[in-house]
């Protein structure tokens, strides 16, 4: 009885599996779209390198966009997560800010507290800030954009009230020590975001958790009832990012040396525009760790070379717009493009299995 | 309730008078290419005025080339139209508005935050040019709803309105200010989301249109809505047309031959014997509109849930699986007492859900047919849980082929796929879990016939091997062909439970309405649906 229906998709089957379409794939592979990014680089690499050759071909140049893009990259990284499950953490910068103001605070006054159990409580208070946020948007439910801007505001007006007004510094040695190093030449800070790099590629890009936590951004009643627990994964995704800020703003603390109140909030938009710059490279649509990292060396590298060129500050707010709203609509249209194209094909395939 | 069994009674009485106008629309030799492939080859198709006129066939059959081309959508490589004996330009949007072809598509094209006057106005332009006044609108509105004996408030926003008044609205808004047999209404899938009663509604709209000289393209996957409705019918397959018939010609079996091209026993395979182990019992279910829903699935049986919007019966599946809040009731499944409290919770009970609403809670439209199948249980390698894809697509493969997915590449994204190939994917991803119970609802929505039966051939298989299979369908004519079992909600409670002979799509919609004997000693009942 079912001999007669059995007949199509074998029809089907053995064109799927022929070469042409492997030979597509491999191109696929290799495809303007998804690294784009690469070209654009080695654009603004020759860029540089002819207009402004003696300054930015130089390890120094190097040594400072590395250094300059760390914390923009390590929040970039921490937003993923979040952005994962569709959810936006405007108050990621903040958060990066007022630890490095709570842990400058713990290591100078009062307690003069050590530096292990300095960091300890800083990631402690980085948790409770992104339960604060979990449960708000993962539990109750509030739209992320708005709660997480609540958020900043409380934190930045807490950050002004511990550090009333003046800055907190300068540390000691050991706490100075943690970003002042370098491996193999590479500054340490840009390590540590490497290290932050391949534990969030891994985790979110090949691991069930990760995978789930991709399906709860991507439609969250169909992983709801796919059976993903969406509201832990949103609330987890919003702990796991201010606890990374927070770390971050140990570092933070320790590279500058002395901190204020106003020092995050200016890493926001940079880590953003970077996280979503990340879409469009790598693996289209989908936020994801190298795409992000790709991201943040154009950035830097444009700018740095921008800088070294003579151009005025203001150039750099100018370029992080202009590049992602480049960048994303280019993406958007190739997708589109490709899209239809797909389409097609499948018509076709649908066709030729019929005939 | 009683208008309902009215416009049902109207529909199998009003006799169909044989439509014999002349010419409305001559296609002749339309003939389509896609990158050398052929989707319409030569294909001729002529609409008498004031006729009711099936287009039929699988998904790539060319159908819906065919109809996008009317629409102005796709130019044709060749071929010509006519018509009202006028030639028309295929491929111009601007041409097939002129001679006043108007399409009613799955999607309604309506402003939902609008009322229903504004709907209909943008449709056909405002009463007044230079001052609009609410009242003058309103009033023009109010007739032509009460010229076709429509009950719609014309004041209400259109999300405030049912799925079928919000088809109504589209239709009306078709009408060139109400005047039925000046145009062509191409209607694709219309009845796609509605329930059988609604569409009862819903044909006799059309009916009156067509009795006032209206001519209708109409596109369907039901097969028996053909039978209802259509003078006449013709068949698309792989681009060619296959015949033009009258329906009176036709059998429902000779009409799916046609369709697939080969003899229908393979769509409805040979049910099961069920045994006699209850698998899935149910006691006392209550929540949302359900009051209390008390049912039991055998190993080797497939048991259906009918009943009319609203009467609660939608929401059994989603209930038993978790996904809405239980207020009272009692679920054993193999002898295990299970109280899902959410879908997670479900799942880990050996539970599986296949949603109606497939693009929102189905699939995910983005991802890959791979990541889609194995997202309720994502595995990973080794301590550390790898995920790689290899390996992933290795791990769906037998499953994907079992469901005769096409195309079988896991890597494909699922939302290029047709209906029901989505659909294939969503069995696929609960025969991998080995889920002891699957919930369906409205198992083949947007399916076309071809997918029908290898879908119905999974649930089959599926119970066979012990898996309970229950699944809620507004399909009367689905539920009475592939369910041993059919309980019929109404109200809210399990108004009746048929088996066996009793199982035909008439009795189901009769005791669905509460009219249990009227209906089923009617004569022509039996002759105008197929059983």
């Amino acid at each position: 009885m079912s001999e007669r229906i059995e007949e199509a998709p074998q029809s089907v089957r053995p064109r799927s599996k022929t070469s042409p379409q492997d030979g597509s794939k491999l191109l696929g592979h290799l495809q303007f779209g998804k690294f784009s990014g690469v070209y654009c680089f080695a654009l603004i690499f020759l860029l540089f390198a002819v207009w402004v050759p003696d300054t930015f071909l130089t390890s120094v140049t190097w040594k400072a966009i590395l250094i300059s893009q760390a914390f923009t990259g390590i929040l970039a990284l921490a937003l993923l997560a979040p952005l994962a499950t569709g959810m936006f953490d405007l108050s990621v910068a903040q958060t990066m800010g007022f630890s490095a103001v709570v842990c400058g605070l713990l290591t100078t006054k009062g307690p003069q507290l050590g530096l292990v159990p300095a960091i300890i409580v800083t990631l402690a208070v980085g948790v409770c800030i992104g339960m604060f946020n979990g449960f708000l948007c993962g539990i109750l439910g509030l739209d992320s954009l708005i709660a997480t801007l609540g958020t900043t505001s409380l934190l930045t007006g807490l950050a002004a009230a511990l550090a009333k007004g003046s800055f907190v510094g300068p540390f000691s040695s050991s706490m100075t020590g943690l970003t002042s190093g370098s491996l193999f030449g590479v500054p340490i800070i840009a390590v540590y975001m490497l290290i932050l790099g391949v534990i969030v590629w891994y985790a979110l890009e090949h691991t069930p958790i990760g995978r789930r936590a991709y399906a709860s951004g991507a439609s969250p009643d169909a992983a709801r009832l796919s059976g993903v627990r969406t509201q832990r994964y949103r609330f987890w995704s919003l702990v796991l990012c201010s606890t990374i800020a927070a770390g971050a703003g140990v570092l933070l603390a320790s590279s500058l040396n002395s901190v204020s109140q106003t020092a995050g909030p200016e890493y926001l938009l940079p880590a953003f525009s970077a996280a979503f710059l990340g879409t469009t490279q790598i693996k289209p649509g989908r936020f994801n760790v190298w795409g992000t990292v790709l991201a943040i060396i154009i950035l830097g590298t444009g700018i740095q070379g921008l800088q070294l060129a003579g151009a005025d500050i203001w150039i750099t707010n100018i370029f992080f717009g202009s590049a992602l709203i480049l960048a994303l609509s280019t993406s958007l249209i190739v997708q589109r493009a490709r899209g239809r194209r797909e389409v097609k094909a499948t018509q076709e395939e649908r066709r030729q299995a019929g005939a | 309730m009683e208008p309902d069994a009215q416009a049902f009674h109207g529909g199998l009485d009003g006799v169909v008078p044989t439509a014999s106008g002349d010419t409305k629309l001559a296609l002749e030799g339309l003939t389509k290419t896609f990158q050398g492939q052929r989707a319409l080859d030569g294909v001729s198709l002529d609409l008498r005025a004031g006729e009711i006129h099936c287009l039929l066939g699988q998904n790539g059959s060319g159908k819906s080339t065919l109809i996008k081309m009317l629409a102005g959508y796709h130019a044709p490589d060749a071929g010509t139209a006519v018509v009202d004996g006028e030639s028309m330009e295929l491929g111009s949007a601007a041409a097939a508005q002129q001679h006043g072809l108007r399409f009613i598509h799955q999607d309604l094209a309506l402003i939902d935050s609008m009322s229903v006057v504004d709907n209909l106005a943008l449709g056909e332009s405002y009463q007044g040019k230079w001052w609009l006044s609410e009242r003058k609108e309103k009033k023009h509105a109010q007739k032509i709803f009460a010229d076709y004996d429509i009950d719609v408030d014309v004041s209400e926003l259109l999300v405030g309105l049912s799925t079928a008044s919000q088809t109504m609205t589209a239709i009306v808004r078709a009408l060139h200010h109400g005047d039925a047999a000046r145009g062509i209404l191409v209607l694709d899938e219309p009845t796609a989301s509605l329930s059988e009663q609604d569409k009862e509604h819903l044909f006799g709209l059309l009916r009156e249109i067509k009795a006032r000289g209206g001519t209708l393209l109409y596109v369907t996957h039901r097969l028996h809505e053909v039978f209802e409705l259509a003078d006449r019918v013709t068949v698309l397959r792989d681009g060619r047309k296959v015949a033009t018939r009258d329906v009176d010609t036709l059998s429902h079996d000779s009409l799916i031959e046609l369709i697939l091209g080969r003899p229908l026993e393979a769509v409805y395979p040979d049910p099961p014997a069920p045994g006699s182990d209850i698998v899935l019992d149910i006691k006392g279910l209550r929540g949302g509109t359900l009051d209390d829903f008390t049912g039991t699935v055998r190993a080797g049986e497939i048991v259906g849930i009918v009943g009319l919007s609203g009467s609660g019966s939608e929401e059994i599946p989603q209930l038993i699986f978790g996904a809405r809040r239980l207020e009272a009731g009692e679920v054993t499944l193999m002898g295990q007492p299970i109280a899902p409290r959410s879908p997670w919770h479900g799942v880990r009970c050996g539970l599986a859900l296949v949603p109606g609403d497939r693009k929102r809670l189905g699939v995910i439209g983005t991802w890959t047919l791979r990541e889609n199948v194995t997202l309720p249980r994502v595995r990973g390698r080794g301590p550390l849980g790898w995920l790689g894809r290899r390996h992933e697509a290795q791990d769906v493969a037998p499953f994907m082929e079992q469901c005769e997915v096409k195309p079988n590449d896991p890597e494909a994204t699922i939302s290029s796929l047709s209906g029901g190939n989505q659909q294939k994917i969503m069995i696929a991803r609960w025969l991998r879990t080995g889920a002891k119970a699957l919930l369906l609802e409205e198992p083949t929505a947007g399916v076309d016939v071809g997918s029908k039966s290898a879908i119905y051939k999974q649930l089959y298989q599926a119970a066979k091997g012990g898996t309970a299979v229950l699944m809620s369908t507004t399909d009367l004519e689905e539920a009475s062909a592939v369910c041993d079992r059919v309980y019929v909600i109404r109200g809210g409670r399990v108004g009746a439970e048929l088996s066996g002979d009793q199982l035909t799509p008439d009795v189901l919609l009769g005791e669905a309405l509460r009219l249990p004997d009227s209906l089923t000693s009617t004569g022509t009942t039996n002759e105008r649906t197929p059983s």
